[in-house]
């Protein structure tokens, strides 16, 4: 049951991913935080509902970007976009190249992304969400996170190919 | 599913992850299994994701965000347990109003005593005034059971133990004085050295309630006073607080102890 969880435990185990999704959402520290609190807080009145303790990674990561979603005050619904198989390949971006970015850089990345696509991207990559996951967490079908993740990895991609790195020595 | 269906579907593919568990991603890494060409762009796909996946973990995280959000949950879990204790204390207060209200309200009242601050020098001195005085008995007789009973009735001192000497000398009546709004008992006797024809009584014997006089319980012992011309023995016994008064000296008022 959530009432064992112990809440030290939880917040050491789960606020950095949480605040570097927040942070993806928002591109603001003060506002990142904010909602990474504010996640806990909830989880602090309303985890005990939490029948399935396996579950409380997705709930906080769903929670967050539901008090995400509240703050802008922007509740519409993405269209559904299926996912397209002839959607261009990937640029080329060698782990060399990704292993000499700094986390400015990244976040510069990240940041231009459109937002439907950087949420996605964001939990692909941080905490290994699997698109069941990804899917419950932004609350869309299953089709249409495979067809933003694609989107948006390709822009990140086609980012990162045109960032300059300092040679390697 | 043909070469670029499956490598449109491994673009979504991490190592290390449960998307092999996606049945499409299964179909698509066994057809990657099976094609050198697109076996090796899976490997360099997989060397990018993981590198990827490394540098978005190392993103900063504001530092002292995990001690503010359990220090100021703790501090909210503290104020919340102070308001429940206040509820708590509050309900448990009313519950003690109301139960002292219903109770003001229902139960009888036994009006509180009143403040004793006479002393017995007063007692004496009143008791010996209304002796020497005229006085008019409430009931005259010698029969010391009926004027027991009497006392008894009007609800004056009458549990009183008369001395051994005292018992023997003849009663003549009683009456009931009021004092400190309670009542004194005065049983008067004839120890017959009166002249024929004039006064009736010669001594006289106040009981009363021996908290209706301040200094009362010092008195174990008979003490001798002259009080207004009248010889005057006090002492106590029990709840009472006897004063035996007569015209005589100390030692023909000890003759009757």
């Amino acid at each position: 049951m959530a009432e064992d969880v112990d809440f030290e435990n939880l917040v050491t185990r789960h606020y950095g991913p949480l605040y570097q999704f927040a942070f993806s959402l928002t591109r603001d520290e003060a506002e990142a935080c904010d909602l990474t609190q504010q996640t806990f807080c909830i989880w602090a009145t309303k985890g005990h509902q939490l029948r399935d303790i396996t579950k409380v990674k997705t709930w906080l990561f769903t929670t967050l970007h539901r008090e995400f979603l509240g703050s802008r005050r922007r509740q519409t619904r993405f269209p559904h976009v299926e996912l397209e198989y002839a959607a261009a390949e990937l640029p080329v971006v060698s782990p060399a190249t990704i292993n000499q970015l700094d986390s400015e850089q990244l976040l510069q990345a990240l940041g231009q992304l459109d937002e439907i696509y950087r949420a996605a991207v964001m939990l692909f990559y941080l905490e290994d969400h699997s698109y069941n996951e990804i899917a419950e967490i932004l609350g869309i079908p299953l089709g249409t996170v495979k067809s933003r993740l694609t989107r948006g990895l390709e822009k990140l991609h086609h980012l990162l190919t045109n960032i300059q790195t300092p040679p390697q020595s | 599913m043909n070469h670029d269906e499956a490598k449109q579907i491994l673009l979504l593919y991490r190592p290390g992850t449960t998307d092999a568990e996606d049945p499409d991603t299964a179909a698509a890494l066994s057809l990657a299994k099976a094609d050198p060409e697109l076996s090796r762009w899976l490997e360099a796909h997989c060397a990018r994701q993981t590198a990827l996946r490394e540098k978005f973990r190392q993103l900063p995280v504001l530092a002292g965000l995990k001690e503010q959000i359990i220090s100021e949950e703790a501090a909210k879990a503290k104020a919340a347990s102070r308001r429940e204790k206040i509820v708590g204390l509050s309900a448990v207060a009313a519950i003690i109003i109301a139960l002292m209200t219903i109770g003001f309200l229902v139960l009888p009242h036994k009006p509180a005593a009143p403040e004793v601050n006479t002393t017995l020098a007063e007692y004496k001195s009143e008791m010996a005034g209304r002796a020497l005085s005229y006085y008019g008995m409430d009931l005259t007789t010698n029969d010391a059971a009926q004027i027991q009973a009497y006392l008894a009735k009007n609800q004056a001192p009458s549990d009183y133990a008369l001395p051994a000497a005292l018992q023997k000398v003849a009663m003549t009546g009683c009456a009931i004085q009021s004092w400190q709004n309670s009542r004194a008992s005065m049983i008067c006797f004839n120890t017959g050295k009166l002249p024929q024809g004039g006064q009736h009584s010669d001594l006289w014997l106040f009981v009363v309630d021996r908290t209706t006089v301040k200094d009362s319980p010092l008195i174990a012992s008979p003490q001798f006073d002259q009080v207004n011309g009248l010889t005057t023995v006090a002492w106590t016994q029990g709840n009472n607080l006897y004063l035996l008064g007569a015209k005589s000296d100390e030692g023909t008022l000890k003759k009757f102890l």
